[in-house]
């Protein structure tokens, strides 16, 4: 690890002056700051400053979440934990509230921030290798997609294959969140504008313009959603492929559904397909429900290592699904 | 919290079976609140005053040559000693090539990084696979049985490489100070440590003590003398007359420290109708890395009568690392490949797989101990191996293990001094079993005083020397030797009393820590322990003194299992361990040990597993993330039962309860899905593509 500064302006102006001016040329900004010490660690990056955002409150920020009419908020700095635990989110978006407690460890989701959880940097074992100069790093190779991608996506056109690690994007993607930005041209960003896939830049997962600092998400109530999420390991580790629904019910018939595939692309994978086909569907019928799920596949193309998240990712939909109905999933 | 804060005892109500099955039904582990505190100092927490630091230059990659490097560049960096290179390639990751000595751990990573070796790489192996395997090859007799079995079981089983993940990494803190040395090294052996030390520190073994106070894991990697870290730490504390300090880096841990190695059997077995086995081949390779030999697997293991088995074996090699003695090495994977060849067979044959067990099974006692344990996991509920449907399905399996019981050198000291406290002194170290607390069980039974009385000295080359812990021989070799002192201490304490008395020894007697004339109260032990003439008293035992354990130590386990068919995801729900081990000294760090090596097992046959990049040969998951290893939410319900039927003196516990595990989980998961997967780690992928019949 290099040495570097430690800087905790006091407002989102001074934060943006830090990241802009001329006094350091490679300021980097952290939330709970695991993913930025895993970079350091490793090597990856150098910052000569490390800004700290947690002290920072954007105006009408009161609780780490919070509600106002129809419009949920989640500031920047909201724990981990306190998404999981939050009254408002468990009642009105529970699949938010969901995917955050599934992620990771009680420690990490004690440390990590909503807005770090956002725009976190891939798991790719490659990328996070010094010893890989692979094409995210600026080199010339990809090399998970002749060597080891298991863990790897099964959508998208390359030429990188990550998958991108927010167990929170998806969950925002079905409940129209919004990123509020300080500092850049816009005052915000949709989610499902946040990230691009690698064909169109791929040393950065998501829009974000140098200086720009998220300083809280809005998002509207989704009371009937979930989350489902499918593991090697129950403790500690990296989904295989989850998904988050969001339906809107007739007794047991879904009028309209909005679902969101996690760990099996390089972006936040929105599935129009499966929402089309759930139309109708009556959640009794377990046939057609999977019927419908079958369609998450629809498009894909998996790497050497990966065709058995092709069994999964259909699996995790019709439970996200269920879940979101209150129903009882399998395990 | 100080130790005396909290009391020696704690109930046990939890595990009514094993209640009364030990000496001590209550104690805990000595050195729990030292070790949960903090308060414990491991040999990495040793930074002494005036220190430097060394690290290891390594080839990050399987296989390449070192084309450049920027050494004098390095040497220029603030803080940065000496830069040295002594190899020119690496034949695995962490292949050592080198090294940096600097002033802090900063300055000596700023030195690493400025080293800037520029590898050109080579192309690699990296399995067992990329190597030329040797075609079967059945003898005229394998043949001849081969043709005249009802049916012929053709498999192959393969086993993935597990690496140890130490807590504490491998590494040792040197300090030369000129005449003498004393030597903090994290070992498994604070004798065998002297190994190789005596050149590199320049100093007679009389003149350098090695200490290991507490290690932080040691499952057999730690066994190989002062190891690299420690001659290399000695060298340049000689060379430099300060202390060095030498840890390897997770990554180096990882890929230069050992690995239980991976394994690959192909077998054709012959059995009749009714499930007789006839005999067959049993073709196996090791993958033993860069390594020379080690890859060894103990299948057939002997426990089961398989008829007449032909058995050939290979090491195969590739650019990884060399394996080290790992826990019970070559034993869980012999008893994964085994145990699910049992169940393929017993489940062609239509025969019950417990029932085909105690018809092949060797040992009178394990049969005792199958039927014990399916009683307890409820056997009769064990659904027909491909029977059931539904998402959900449910798997019972069995798993066994067997062990011998050795004895290392021990010498052991028991000391009485005039204050009336106790210490019960040899040089062996606890790699986590709980030696202190066996020792001080020993000392305070035989001598009749209650345990709190009585400290423990080990960890130390300059105290009595103590067994290596390898092939579980610590408890074994130790307990009988310490009770043995004990016992001539307090011989020589009677005999003082007796004299003064001008009475006979044997008209005295110790019982809960009083003195006893005629079986009357007579004095306390503090007023018995001041007529102490000199300064103390000392009574010694060594090897082959005491009542020795003999015999094996068994045992079987039984998994209780879910598998969900929707995901591929096993879910572990129970296991029934049952164990024996001679007479059980102290039952809570007996269960914990059983406990622990079902943990390690099932981390085994679910999860770890060591993944090298195809094309560089470098390990992808050098580190305790991508490495994966069994956390809380995947622990079951775990239950030791410590079986003590005909039990004399004390036997071996560290190693057999890791062996039946990954058998058993993998005859449950064939249980619960019909189709045999036959390589672990048991990954949701592996299993899907069992279900969708894409074979194991
Ligand atoms: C073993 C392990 C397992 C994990 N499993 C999961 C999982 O299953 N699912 C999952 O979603 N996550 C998982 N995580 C990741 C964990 O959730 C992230 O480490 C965490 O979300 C990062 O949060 P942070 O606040 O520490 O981010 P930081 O490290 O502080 O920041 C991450 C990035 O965001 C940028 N940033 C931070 N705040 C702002 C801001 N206000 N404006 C602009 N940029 C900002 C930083 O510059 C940095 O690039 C896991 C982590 C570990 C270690
Ligand atoms: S998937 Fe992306 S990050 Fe991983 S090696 Fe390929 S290009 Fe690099």
């Amino acid at each position: 690890m290099n040495p570097f500064s430690l800087a905790r302006p006091k407002d989102h102006a001074a934060t943006h002056a830090l990241l802009t001016g001329r006094r350091f040329s490679l300021p980097l900004l952290k939330g709970g700051g695991m993913d930025v010490v895993d970079h350091l660690k490793e090597g990856l990056w150098k910052p000569d400053v490390v800004i700290d955002t947690r002290h920072l409150r954007a105006p009408g920020a009161s609780a780490p979440i919070s509600k106002d009419g129809q419009t949920i908020r989640i500031e920047a700095w909201a724990t981990m934990s306190e998404i999981a635990a939050s009254d408002i989110l468990l009642k009105d978006a529970p699949c938010v509230a969901h995917a955050v407690g599934s992620a990771a460890s009680p420690q990490v989701r004690n440390v990590g921030t909503a807005a770090g959880n956002l725009l976190q940097r891939p798991r790719c074992w490659y990328y996070r290798n010094e010893q890989f100069q692979c094409l995210k790093k600026g080199g010339g190779t990809c090399f998970a997609f002749e060597g080891e991608n298991k863990f790897h996506a099964i959508f998208g056109e390359g030429p990188c294959y990550i998958v991108h690690p927010s167990n929170l994007a998806p969950a925002l993607c079905i409940t129209d969140a919004v990123v509020h930005l300080h500092g850049g041209k816009r005052a915000s960003l949709p989610i499902t504008d946040l990230y691009h896939t690698p064909d169109k830049g791929i040393r950065t997962e998501h829009n974000l313009e140098p200086g720009e600092i998220v300083t809280h998400i809005t998002l509207s109530p989704a009371p009937v959603s979930g989350f489902y999420a499918i593991k090697e390991k129950q403790s500690f580790d990296w989904p295989l492929a989850f998904a988050c629904a969001a339906l809107q019910l007739d007794g047991s018939t879904i009028r309209s559904a909005r679902v969101c595939a996690g760990a099996v692309a390089p972006v936040p994978w929105l599935l129009p397909g499966v929402d089309a086909a759930l139309k109708g569907v009556d959640l009794d019928d377990d046939k057609a429900l999977r019927a419908a799920c079958a369609k998450a596949t629809e498009g894909a193309r998996p790497l050497s290592q990966n065709a058995y998240k092709l069994t999964m990712l259909p699996v995790a939909v019709r439970r996200a699904v269920l879940m979101a109905a209150g129903k009882k999933v399998e395990a | 919290m100080r130790r005396d804060d909290i009391p020696y005892s704690m109930p046990t109500t939890n595990r009514p079976r094993n209640a009364g099955s030990a000496i001590s039904d209550d104690a805990s582990r000595l050195d729990a609140v030292a070790k949960v505190t903090g308060q414990a100092i491991y040999s990495r927490d040793r930074y002494l005053p005036n220190s430097l630091f060394a690290g290891f230059i390594f080839c990050p990659y399987g296989k390449a040559k070192l084309e450049s490097h920027a050494s004098e560049a390095a040497k220029k960096i603030p803080g940065v000693v000496e830069v040295e290179i002594s190899g020119r390639e690496g034949q695995y990751h962490g292949h050592t090539v080198g090294h940096v000595l600097a002033e802090s751990p900063e300055a000596l990573r700023r030195g690493l990084a400025a080293v800037a070796c520029k590898w050109v790489r080579e192309p690699v192996r990296t399995k067992i696979r990329d190597g030329e395997l040797a075609e079967p090859s059945p003898n005229a007799k394998t043949s001849d049985i081969l043709a005249k079995a009802d049916h012929v079981l053709e498999a192959e089983y393969e086993t993935q490489v597990q690496t140890h993940c130490c807590l504490e990494p491998h590494g040792a803190t040197i300090d030369h100070k000129g005449e003498s040395a004393t030597c903090y090294i994290s070992t498994q052996g604070t004798f065998a440590a002297t190994d190789g030390l005596s050149d590199a520190i320049g100093l007679p073994r009389s003149k350098y003590e090695v200490i290991c106070e507490y290690i932080g894991g040691g499952f057999g990697s730690k066994l190989n003398g002062a190891g690299k870290e420690g001659v290399l730490a000695a060298r340049l504390s000689a060379g430099h007359n300060r202390p060095v300090y030498l840890f390897r880096t997770r990554e180096e841990d990882q890929t230069d420290t050992g690995n239980r190695p991976s394994g690959l059997a192909r077998v054709k077995i012959g059995f009749t109708k009714d499930g007789t086995i006839l005999g067959g081949l049993v073709q196996k390779f090791g993958g033993v890395g860069v390594g020379r030999g080690g890859g060894g697997m103990s299948f057939p293991s002997g426990r089961y009568n398989l008829g007449d088995i032909q058995s050939d074996h290979d090491d195969v090699r590739f650019n990884g690392g060399a394996p080290r003695p790992f826990r019970a090495p070559g034993h869980p994977q012999g008893a994964f490949c085994e145990e699910l060849m049992l169940d393929e067979i017993a489940t062609k044959a239509g025969v019950d797989p417990l029932a085909l067990r105690l018809n092949l099974e060797n040992s009178g006692a394990r049969k005792e101990m199958l039927e014990l344990g399916a009683e307890i996991v409820g056997w009769k509920n064990r659904a027909k191996t491909g029977s059931q449907a539904g998402v959900i399905r449910r798997g019972f399996g069995i798993g066994s293990a067997a062990w011998g019981s050795g004895q290392g050198r021990t010498d052991c000291e028991v000391v009485i001094n005039r204050d009336g406290s106790i210490e019960a002194r040899t040089g062996t170290q606890d790699i986590g079993t709980g030696q202190r607390t066996t020792m001080a069980i020993m000392t305070a039974e035989a001598i009749g005083v209650p345990l709190a009385f009585v400290g423990v000295r080990i960890g130390s080359s300059n105290l009595p020397v103590g067994p290596g812990s390898g092939g579980s021989v610590t408890t074994p070799s130790t307990a009988p030797v310490m009770a043995a002192a004990a016992a001539r201490a307090r011989e020589q304490l009677l005999t003082t009393i007796a004299n003064l008395n001008s009475a006979d020894a044997s008209e005295f007697d110790v019982k809960g820590g009083e003195i006893l004339r005629a079986g009357k109260p007579f004095m306390t032990w503090a007023q018995a322990c001041a007529k102490i003439g000199g300064e103390q008293i000392v009574g010694r035992a060594k090897q082959g003194e005491g009542e020795r354990g003999k015999g094996h130590s068994d045992g079987v386990q039984f998994v209780d299992l879910r598998v969900d068919t929707d995901t591929g995801v096993v879910y572990v729900d129970r296991v029934i361990a049952v164990q024996s081990c001679g007479r059980v000294i102290c039952r809570k760090t007996a269960e914990s040990q059983i406990i622990g090596g079902v943990i390690q097992g099932l981390s085994y046959a679910l999860f770890e597993n060591q993944v090298l990049d195809r094309n560089a040969g470098s390990m992808l998951n050098a580190n305790m993330e991508s490495y994966k290893i069994l956390g809380p939410n995947d622990m079951p319900h775990i239950e030791p039962v410590l079986w003590t039927k005909g039990a004399t003196g004390v036997r071996s516990l560290g190693e057999p309860p890791v062996v039946p595990t990954a058998g058993a989980v993998a005859c449950a998961v064939f249980n619960a899905i019909g189709t045999p997967v036959r390589s672990i780690p048991l990954t949701p992928d592996k299993v899907l593509a069992a279900l969708a019949g894409g074979g194991a």
